[in-house]
């Protein structure tokens, strides 16, 4: 006998992340997905945007697969920080943010960043209750990635590009990965930063702030 | 990468599904999968023959129907169906202004299942 099903296969993790929305929706946070491949530098340019942040109100949660080094260099900047470790998982799903916000001091937060797995592939898939994605790529990774990995350059609001300090020592196009990305993405903001010099970091916390003041 | 946890979903609403219409176990799934969901049916297949196992669709058959992406032209008006993962310019025209509408699917169609 046939039975229609008709359901989405990631309802689940949608719904959970609806629900996770409606709560910092309720607490007045901007929240922001961090995305990135491993090495391209979130938790650097977290540190870069809790040094550089004002009077934002900024709060961390610290996805990993192992370990709490990331939100070890969060905790010094004073920012209230959680780690989940995935256990394996190559990324956060809308269950583990969930589980998590208990944790955290939603009420007296302007802005929360959820850094990611590091991982080009599967976290542009898992909605966790954001406002927006953001992504970073590092000049190091190659000028091919945006083609190579089409969904996280069409699911972001914005393209960190960092590392751009190392331009001199690569054969990288710049110009490519912006065309590709934004032929892929219209919408698409592009940031070039460098964690290491702090170049460009203030245009992004001033476009963050302007992000979060607007929602 | 993440076709585990997308088989883990699967059987979770197939199972779900199952139990509630008193069925006794399940013999095929359809599916429709988007070229561009990220997601290899080859790896989907794998994980959910290794996932089933303790579920009602222990003994059932995962058929994968590919969608591929396709795309209707502000510009030109025309619609239009592509081999690529992705869609940097109107296919017909070249312009830029399209809207992408299908090949991002993750859905379960419909089931085969024994009373």
């Amino acid at each position: 006998m046939k039975v229609k099903v008709a359901t989405k296969i990631l309802e689940a993790n949608d719904r959970i992340a609806a629900e996770n929305r409606k709560i910092f929706d309720g607490a007045g946070v901007f929240v922001v997905n961090l995305m990135s491949g491993p090495g391209a530098g979130k938790t650097s340019l977290l540190e870069r945007t809790l040094a550089a942040k004002g009077g934002l109100r900024v709060g961390v949660v610290e996805g990993d697969i192992a370990g709490s080094d990331d939100a070890e260099r969060i905790e010094k900047y004073g920012a209230p920080v959680v780690q989940i470790n995935t256990g394996g998982a190559c990324h956060l799903d809308a269950n583990m943010i969930s589980d998590v916000l208990g944790d955290l001091p939603l009420d007296e937060l302007d802005v929360l960043f959820i850094e990611n797995v590091g991982n080009l592939v599967c976290p542009a898939e898992f909605k966790v209750g954001e406002d927006m994605k953001v992504m970073l790529l590092s000049v190091a990774e190659g000028h091919d990635k945006p083609l190579k990995y089409p969904l996280m350059f069409q699911e972001s609001a914005a393209l960190i590009l960092n590392k751009i300090d190392l331009l001199p020592y690569t054969d990288v196009d710049v110009g490519k990965i912006r065309k590709d990305a934004q032929s892929l993405n219209p919408g698409l903001r592009i940031f070039e930063v460098s964690c290491r010099t702090g170049a460009g970091i203030d245009e992004w916390v001033a476009w963050l702030g302007r992000e979060a003041e607007k929602s | 990468m993440h076709e585990v946890s997308i088989a883990a979903n699967l059987i979770e609403i197939v199972s779900e599904q199952c139990r509630k219409g008193g069925y006794l176990r399940i013999e095929s799934i359809n599916l429709k999968l988007g070229r561009a969901s990220g997601i290899m049916p080859d790896a989907l297949l794998f994980a959910f023959d290794a996932m089933k196992t303790d579920s009602p669709a222990r003994d059932a058959v995962l058929m994968v129907e590919e969608v591929p992406v396709s795309g209707r032209c502000g510009g030109c008006g025309g619609t239009f169906t592509v081999q690529e993962e992705y869609v940097l310019h109107c296919p017909l025209c070249g312009g830029g202004s399209f809207q992408i509408v299908g090949g991002r699917e993750l859905d379960i169609v419909d089931m085969e299942v024994s009373e």
